[in-house]
Order: structure tokens, then C-alpha cells, then sequence
């Protein structure tokens, strides 16, 4: 039988810089991610609507997670860190996974919507990259019938401007406040990620399905630091 | 206490109460055997066992059993040898079971509404239950019913709506658009010998039910603008009439929003109109213009409900896990609905458990009768 509607699915992707820069927040991070994933267990119907995927970059991009109903996995993967910090290597991989993964999803019956990216970094992507020509292949609907909405939070030395650029929308582009610290900064980005997938899951069944994202504690929305 | 969820997978826990194969299914089954008498059991005990109200699946009738309770004198009760029968009916897998939490609200809300009766031509079914979502968050059901009939013309009218979820009290539009579009609906056909011969009235009739409404609980001296009605009141409709004519019974339906219209003919579930569409990129799109918005132009689908086919008219919290009818949701109401069920029946097959489906369902369902009331089928 071929299922039309098995249900409604919201690809969710957490785009982490793995460089070598974040070697003392890595920690922060999976411990982060891991809070995710207890909260989700608390929230069986929201989880049930939400695919997740971890992706690490730094050189290139390492695929930690892959489509998962977070309700049955058991163990949350560890990022861990390496190289430089290739924007361009990790949107590249978005603009080649995000099709193929939906495509699947809906050979499998469910129905998608429009898939979220969560970025994180903490630095300058590397230099001489032409990263803005794979991020607007990637979020050009002509091009990505698939597109992402892409919520960009930058900490560290990350610069307010290119976190902009990278959000999809002015207001899913966040820069931690000066002063704060890292680890700190990260532990918020996992409770907005955390608040964010578990009211968007809900809303897929309300009249306006939305992808629903809070600035986290201690962040600015980077076209006001800009 | 019992837990707000049961963390576990429902089939690795569970034995789902009622499970719809997908088809090709199994050859159908005898009837179960009749069981033999019981020795009479006391009032079993609502407040022992784990969670004997929850939603979702093994409700009752597996696991350990309430305690009896022992009360001496009272006259007892037979064994409720049908407790299993009433867990909800499981497509493929189950929502996760938790406990329901009662909405918040002014005024009592049911839960679940079902109704049906029989004209000289029709069969009617008609249920809204409160999706699984609003029951884990303790909200109330934000979708509504009504239908009624014309004793004069044998004409049957009915509508369906869904209060959009952003606004402030959906619910009261919906309620309010179902009971006002039936009301102008009666007055048209009492009218106009059996029909509804001006839909912009009746759409215009709900708009501006819905902001007198809406200034009334606004407590504006002057007629509330779209925007804020909107913004309080939206809701979609379905409304439509069923008229007995020598050639059958004509319908007439039209639909503002994602609410849809189908028809169950042979074996199969033809959608007829509204209900949510996948954009050209492949995803899913739902935007919603609801009421008081009324779009241009409106004209209402008209056709004959031919014998052995079956009118549906819903809103997307049943169209959306319907699909286009060929999964296992369209098997299901394909396989129970060919004849009508009882009200009850009705109720609890639109109650369906499938996990990612959460949403208020409401279904009416019109069978056009081959023979008068009463008579076999």
C-alpha cells in the first residue's frame, strides 16, 4: 500500500562548527545536544514530528546523525573538533543532502515541510572562500525547491554581519553579547533549539504550521549589533 | 499517580486495543464467540489501575485489571465484556498514551460530540473530538458541527468549521459559523422549496454573525473590523444541503479554508473539494484564509448523491491524515463506512490514533437511503 500521508515531518538539522577554535566549548555543546534529547523524550508527540540530523563542519562536513526519531535513539553522538571553519563546505553539503533526505521522507508516505537549519560557529569562515554563492544556491527556492530556513547564532569571535548574511531571515540571526561567556552561550542556544523544536513539532498540527524561534538568553539579533 | 506519559513505544509496551491492518488485509473474521455468563461482578473501581482514562493505546482490558470494589447491598453490575472494544482504534502506530488534560476555558466544552439520525432519504453521522494535541495541552476543541432537517422538504443541512488555532477564542467562531450557516441555511430551503438559492448571503450571513460576535466580546461601541474578527474568531466552513428530488438526492456544498468535501464511491475516496495542497516545491503548504474573510466569486459544487456512495465532509484534522484515501486512514473509513455506523461508532472510528495526527477531527457523513426508515438494508 502506498501511504499518500503517514504524517507530517519537520526535517530539523544542527549545523555545528567542529574547528579547532571551539576545542575548549565542544564540551558545552554535546552536553547541550544531550539536554535536547532528554527534553524531546519528555515531548513523545512534538519529537514524533521532527526528523533531526547533526552535521559537524569545520574542513569539510562529518554527518553525527542522520534523520532520526530522536524517541528511539540512545545515545546522542559527540561532535568533536578538527580543522578549519569551511562555511562553503557546509553549505554545499546542505544543498546536496536536503533534497535527497526529503525525497526520502517522502517516498516513505510523510508529507515535509519546509526544513530548518540550526547554525552555530564561533569564528570567521575561512578566507577565500566563496561561501555567499553556496548559501544562495542553497537558499534559493528556484534552485533548492527544498530550501531551508536558516537560523544562524554566532558565538565567540563570530562576526554579527555574516551571521546575518547566513540567517534566512533578519530574525533568526542571533551574536552572543560580548562578555558572555562561551559555554554559557551555547547551553542558551541548546534551550532555544530545544524550546524551538518542541513548539514547532506542535504547530504542525495547528492551522499555521510554523517554524517557531525564540532569541536565546544572552543573544542579540544580529542586524542590531550590525 | 499515574504518569502523564508512557515514555515507551506503544508496541513495544502495548497491545493496541484495536489495530487496522493496512490492506490487503486478513480474510474478515467470525464473529466472536458470545460469552458465557459471568458471575456477577461489584461496580469496578474507576480510580484503581494505572490510568484507566488514558488516551491512546491499552486502555482497558489489558494489564492488571481495576480492584473491585466491595459494596454490600448494591445491586451488581454484569462484567463490562466490551471495556476492550472502546480503546482507541490504532493506524499503524499510536499516538504516545498520556492522561488528558481538561481545557481551560469561560464555559464546558465536550470533548467529543457525535449525533445522527435517519430522514426518508438519508442517513446522517455527524462527530468533532478533540484532537490529541489540545487533549496533552488542555485545550478545547476548536472544530464544531451542526446539521438539521427540513421536515417540509426532507432537506438536510449540515456544516463543519475550524477554528484557526492562532485566534484568540477559534472555538467561538466555529460554533458560531456552523450554527449560523445551518440557521440561514433552514431559512433559505423552508423558503425556496428545498434549496439554498443565494450562497453569498448565507456566507455573508456567517460574516457578520461572526463580527457582531466578535464586537460583543471585543465590547466595541462600533461593528469590529475583519482584521481583529479575524484575529479572535477565524474559522474555515463546510456548508452544504441535501435535497431528496425524484432524481436523488442533490447536493449542494461550498467551503471557505482547508475543511474539505469527499465521497466514498466504490471503494474509493474521491476528494471533491478544499482540504490542503503540497506547493509546486514538493512541501507542504497550509495557509488559510478563514471567515469572516469571504473570498470572490464562491460558487457551491452541486451534484447527485448517487445510491451506494457516501458524502464526507470534514475538517483537515480528518483530510490531512486521509490523504488521498489509498492509506491505511482511507482504508479504514473506506472499509467501516460503507454502510452507516451508529453515532457512537462514528465517534470513536474519527477518535483514530496515528501518531504526527493531533489535530481536532470532525467528520459529518450523509448515506442516501435506497429504502425507507426502518427497513433492512
Amino acid at each position: 500500500m502506498k501511504e499518500s500521508n503517514r504524517g507530517h515531518l519537520l526535517p530539523i538539522y544542527v549545523l555545528a562548527d567542529e574547528s579547532a577554535s571551539m576545542y575548549e566549548h565542544i564540551d558545552d555543546l554535546n552536553d547541550g545536544l544531550r539536554s535536547l534529547h532528554q527534553a524531546l523524550l519528555g515531548e513523545p508527540m512534538a519529537a514524533a514530528k521532527v526528523r533531526f540530523s547533526v552535521l559537524g563542519f569545520s574542513d569539510d562536513v562529518i554527518e553525527r546523525l542522520h534523520q532520526v526519531d530522536l524517541r528511539g535513539a540512545n545515545e546522542f553522538p559527540r561532535l568533536h573538533t578538527r580543522g578549519s571553519t569551511s562555511y562553503a563546505a557546509a553549505f554545499d553539503d546542505l544543498t546536496d543532502r536536503i533534497p535527497v533526505d526529503v525525497k526520502d521522507l517522502k517516498s516513505q508516505g510523510y508529507q515535509v515541510h519546509r526544513p530548518a537549519v540550526f547554525f552555530l560557529s564561533d569564528g570567521a569562515p575561512n578566507g577565500g572562500e566563496n561561501w555567499q554563492e553556496t548559501l544562495r544556491r542553497l537558499t534559493d527556492r528556484t534552485v533548492t525547491p527544498a530550501a531551508p530556513n536558516i537560523i544562524a547564532c554566532g558565538i565567540g569571535d563570530a562576526d554579527a554581519e555574516t551571521i546575518n548574511k547566513v540567517a534566512t531571515r533578519p530574525e533568526f540571526g542571533f551574536v552572543a553579547d560580548k562578555g558572555v561567556d562561551v559555554g554559557a552561550a551555547i547551553a542558551k542556544f541548546c534551550a532555544a533549539l530545544t524550546k524551538s523544536v518542541i513548539a514547532s513539532g506542535r504547530s504542525l498540527d495547528s492551522s499555521n504550521p510554523h517554524l517557531q524561534v525564540d532569541k536565546p538568553e544572552g543573544f542579540t539579533v544580529a542586524i542590531d549589533v550590525i | 499517580m499515574a504518569p502523564l506519559f508512557d515514555r515507551h513505544r506503544g508496541e513495544k509496551q502495548h497491545e493496541p486495543a484495536r489495530h487496522v491492518p493496512p490492506p490487503p488485509g486478513p480474510p474478515p473474521m467470525p464473529p466472536p464467540p458470545v460469552p458465557p455468563p459471568a458471575a456477577p461482578h461489584d461496580l469496578p473501581d474507576r480510580t484503581a489501575g494505572n490510568a484507566p482514562w488514558t488516551w491512546g493505546p491499552d486502555v482497558a482490558g489489558h494489564g492488571p485489571g481495576p480492584a473491585p470494589l466491595r459494596h454490600p447491598g448494591r445491586v451488581p453490575y454484569p462484567p463490562d465484556t466490551t471495556a476492550d472494544q472502546w480503546g482507541p482504534v490504532v493506524v499503524d502506530r499510536a499516538v504516545e498514551a498520556f492522561d488528558p488534560v481538561p481545557p481551560t476555558g469561560m464555559s464546558y466544552r465536550p470533548d467529543t460530540i457525535c449525533d445522527g439520525w435517519s430522514t426518508a432519504a438519508l442517513d446522517v453521522r455527524l462527530a468533532s473530538v478533540r484532537g490529541y494535541e489540545h487533549r496533552h495541552d488542555g485545550i478545547q476543541r476548536e472544530d464544531d458541527a451542526a446539521m438539521a432537517w427540513d421536515q417540509g422538504t426532507g432537506t438536510v443541512v449540515f456544516a463543519v468549521a475550524d477554528g484557526v488555532s492562532e485566534a484568540h477564542q477559534p472555538h467561538i467562531g466555529s460554533q458560531l459559523a456552523c450554527r449560523s450557516a445551518v440557521d440561514e441555511m433552514l431559512s433559505q430551503v423552508r423558503n425556496k422549496g428545498g434549496f439554498v438559492a443565494d450562497w453569498h448571503k448565507l456566507l455573508s450571513t456567517v460574516h457578520w454573525q461572526l463580527r457582531e460576535q466578535a464586537r460583543r466580546l471585543l465590547r466595541l461601541q462600533e461593528e469590529a473590523g475583519v482584521q481583529e474578527t479575524a484575529e479572535l474568531l477565524g474559522t474555515t466552513l463546510v456548508a452544504g444541503t441535501a435535497t431528496p428530488t425524484e432524481h436523488g438526492v442533490k447536493v449542494s456544498v461550498i467551503w471557505v479554508g482547508d475543511s474539505g468535501v469527499w465521497q466514498l464511491r466504490h471503494d474509493r475516496i474521491h476528494a471533491l473539494g478544499g482540504g490542503k495542497t503540497t506547493g509546486p516545491d514538493g512541501l507542504l503548504s497550509s495557509a488559510v484564509d478563514p471567515l469572516p474573510l469571504v473570498p470572490a466569486g464562491v460558487r457551491p459544487l452541486s451534484f447527485v448523491l448517487e445510491p451506494g456512495t457516501v458524502l464526507l465532509i470534514g475538517t483537515d484534522g480528518f483530510g490531512d491524515p486521509l490523504g488521498d484515501g489509498e492509506g491505511a486512514v482511507g482504508h479504514l473509513f473506506r472499509s467501516e463506512l460503507r454502510f452507516p455506523v451508529s453515532p457512537l461508532r462514528f465517534a470513536h472510528l474519527l477518535d483514530f490514533s496515528r501518531e504526527t495526527f493531533g489535530d481536532d477531527r470532525t467528520l459529518i457523513a450523509l448515506w442516501p437511503r435506497e429504502t425507507s426508515p426502518g427497513a433492512p438494508r
